[in-house]
C-alpha cells in the first residue's frame, strides 16, 4: 500500500489491539537515553529552536514589508510555526512553575 | 511536527502561480503584439503541478513542475484593414477564451482557499493538543 506520508506504520502501530507498547525501549529505564546535560539541557535546546523560529518569522516579515518578497503565503506559515512553537514552550514553562510552586510549599 | 503546515504552504505557492498565469492569460487575450512591437500574438500560459518539492528532496506537497506554453493555432479574425492582416485579410489572435480563464481562476481560487482551511485545521489541532498540557 502507497505510504506517501509515512502515517499508516504509525497508525497501525497506534490501533493494534494487545497491550500497550512503549514507543522508546523502557527496559532501559528512562535515563539510558537522556541527552547527557538532562532536563536543562533539553529546555534549553527547545529556546533556542523557539528562537530560531521566532527571528525567522521577523526576518521574513520584514522582507515582506521591504518588499523583498511577495510569497505572502510562506510568511504567514514562518509566524504560525513561530506562534505555535512560542505556546508549546509557554505551556512548558507554565507546567515547570506550577512544579516549582508545589516544591516550594513543601514544609519540612 | 510542522509537516503538515509546509504541504498547506506547498499547495497556496502552486496555487497563487496557478493564478499568475491565469491573469497573465486573461490580461494577455487581446494582445497580438510582443514586447519588441513585433507581430506575435500572447500564447496561453498553461501550468503543470507535479508532486513533491524539488529543494527539499521531500515527495510531500505539491509544486509547480513548468509553465508552458499553448502550441495550438491562433483564432483568425477578418481584419482585412489591418496593419498586421495576411494575405486573405486575417489576423491571428490569442487563442484564449475569457470564460474558461475566469473558471480556472475560480478554481485556482478555491484551491487557494481549501489549503488555507487545511492549515487552519492543523493549527487548532494543536492548540487543542497544547491544552491537554494546561
Amino acid at each position: 500500500m502507497p505510504d506517501p506520508l509515512g502515517l499508516l506504520g504509525y497508525a497501525a502501530g497506534l490501533n493494534r489491539t494487545g497491550p500497550m507498547v512503549p514507543l522508546r525501549g523502557g527496559s532501559e529505564g528512562p535515563a539510558a537515553d537522556a541527552p547527557a546535560g538532562g532536563f536543562k539541557q533539553m529546555l534549553q535546546d527547545q529556546i533556542d529552536q523557539v528562537n530560531e523560529l521566532q527571528n525567522d518569522a521577523k526576518h521574513a516579515m520584514e522582507d515582506l514589508a521591504a518588499g523583498r518578497r511577495d510569497d505572502v503565503d510562506s510568511v504567514m506559515t514562518a509566524t504560525l510555526k513561530a506562534d505555535m512553537a512560542f505556546r508549546m514552550l509557554l505551556q512548558v514553562r507554565n507546567k515547570v512553575m506550577d512544579a516549582y510552586e508545589e516544591v516550594k510549599q513543601l514544609r519540612i | 511536527m510542522y509537516g503538515s503546515l509546509d504541504i498547506s504552504t506547498s499547495g497556496m505557492i502552486a496555487n497563487r502561480t496557478r493564478l499568475e498565469a491565469i491573469s497573465a492569460n486573461i490580461a494577455g487575450s487581446d494582445t497580438i503584439l510582443n514586447q519588441d512591437g513585433q507581430y506575435e500574438p500572447f500564447r496561453r500560459r498553461i501550468v503543470t503541478l507535479a508532486a513533491g518539492d524539488p529543494s527539499g528532496n521531500s515527495d510531500q506537497g505539491v509544486h509547480v513542475a513548468s509553465i508552458d506554453l499553448d502550441n495550438g493555432p491562433p483564432m483568425m479574425k477578418y481584419e482585412p484593414d489591418s496593419a498586421f492582416a495576411n494575405a486573405d485579410g486575417y489576423v491571428g489572435y490569442p487563442n484564449i477564451d475569457i470564460v474558461t480563464e475566469q473558471m480556472n481562476a475560480m478554481e485556482a481560487q478555491r484551491s487557494y482557499e481549501a489549503n488555507i482551511t487545511a492549515a487552519e485545521a492543523t493549527k487548532s489541532m494543536m492548540s487543542v493538543a497544547l491544552q491537554l498540557l494546561a
